[in-house]
């Protein structure tokens, strides 16, 4: 299968965490969202270093780096949402609006 | 032969993929969601394996599939019943937003059909050379965004930890003693 097959699915993963990330009213599930955009993200390196440069190594660099910061982002974000839920009772992202003027 | 069942293989992945993620943004049960990332992750890792990126494949079964299910699954109980189930679990953006995703996907899928990447006919190393190149450049060329890698999952840890500790008050003191006369008084 050729370069456009894998990058169309990385395409449709991203549109599909963007829909989760920007509709979902749970925080948890907005953090679902987000780490399905990671995903697709790193699909689209992958792709791109196996079917354009298979011999570099930046490409998995690259990679290693973003499982690195997603891992590192579900950990604070979940952090954020247990101490959103002791602040306010609530894990809904539109309860937590104390900074609305 | 081989074509075909490369083919099979690459659509059931996609299948494997895009199919739970889309029951992950949709489902009313947020467990339910949590559950059916894991799918979602294992197609992802399928489609590493597709690209021959070994050390990926492993690592996506690792780091999400493991690591990462367990910590939403985790938050998920920790938080239970906090939202009401019967409550919308989606906001009022809902139509306008799945046309506007729905629509970049389509454009974004007919826009990639439209160039002609310079593809080269040159196939990855086995998985042990590749793995043994990733190790020498994060050791040698790349030292320093493995390092900022790093660093950043140590100030992760630090702080998940702080965020996430329960603040304890003082002690409680004991009750004043006014206040125990009166309890006195009242008997």
């Amino acid at each position: 299968m050729g370069l456009t097959n894998y990058l169309i699915v990385s395409a449709l993963l991203f549109a599909i965490g963007t829909y989760g990330v920007i509709t979902r009213r749970n925080a948890i599930a907005v953090l679902m969202g987000i780490e399905l955009m990671l995903n697709a993200a790193n699909i689209n390196f992958l792709a791109f270093w196996r079917f354009l440069h298979p011999a570099s190594m930046e490409p998995q660099v690259f990679v290693l780096v973003g499982l690195t910061v997603a891992a590192a982002d579900a950990a604070i974000g979940l952090a954020v949402v247990l101490n959103l839920y002791r602040e306010f009772g609530a894990v809904e992202v539109d309860r937590a609006d104390t900074l609305k003027g | 032969m081989n074509q075909a069942a490369s083919m099979i293989a690459f659509y059931s992945l996609a299948a494997l993929t895009l199919i739970p993620a889309l029951f992950v943004v949709n489902s009313r049960s947020i467990v339910h969601a949590g559950f059916w990332l894991l799918p979602c992750f294992l197609g992802v890792a399928g489609l590493y394996a597709a690209l021959e990126a070994h050390f990926f494949f492993v690592t996506q079964l690792m780091i999400y599939a493991g690591a990462i299910m367990v910590l939403i699954l985790f938050a998920l109980m920790l938080t239970r019943n906090a939202m009401d189930p019967s409550a919308p679990q989606h906001n009022k953006f809902r139509p306008v937003a799945g046309l506007i995703c729905g629509a970049f996907g389509l454009l974004a899928s007919w826009a990639l059909t439209q160039h002609a990447w310079q593809i080269t006919d040159q196939s990855p190393q086995s998985a042990v050379e590749q793995t043994t190149a990733l190790g020498n450049a994060l050791i040698g060329m790349y030292a320093v965004p493995f390092e900022v890698a790093s660093l950043l999952l140590l100030a992760a840890l630090i702080g998940a930890i702080v965020l996430a500790k329960v603040e304890r008050g003082p002690a409680p003191e004991t009750a004043p003693l006014a206040d125990l006369e009166a309890i006195h008084t009242l008997e």
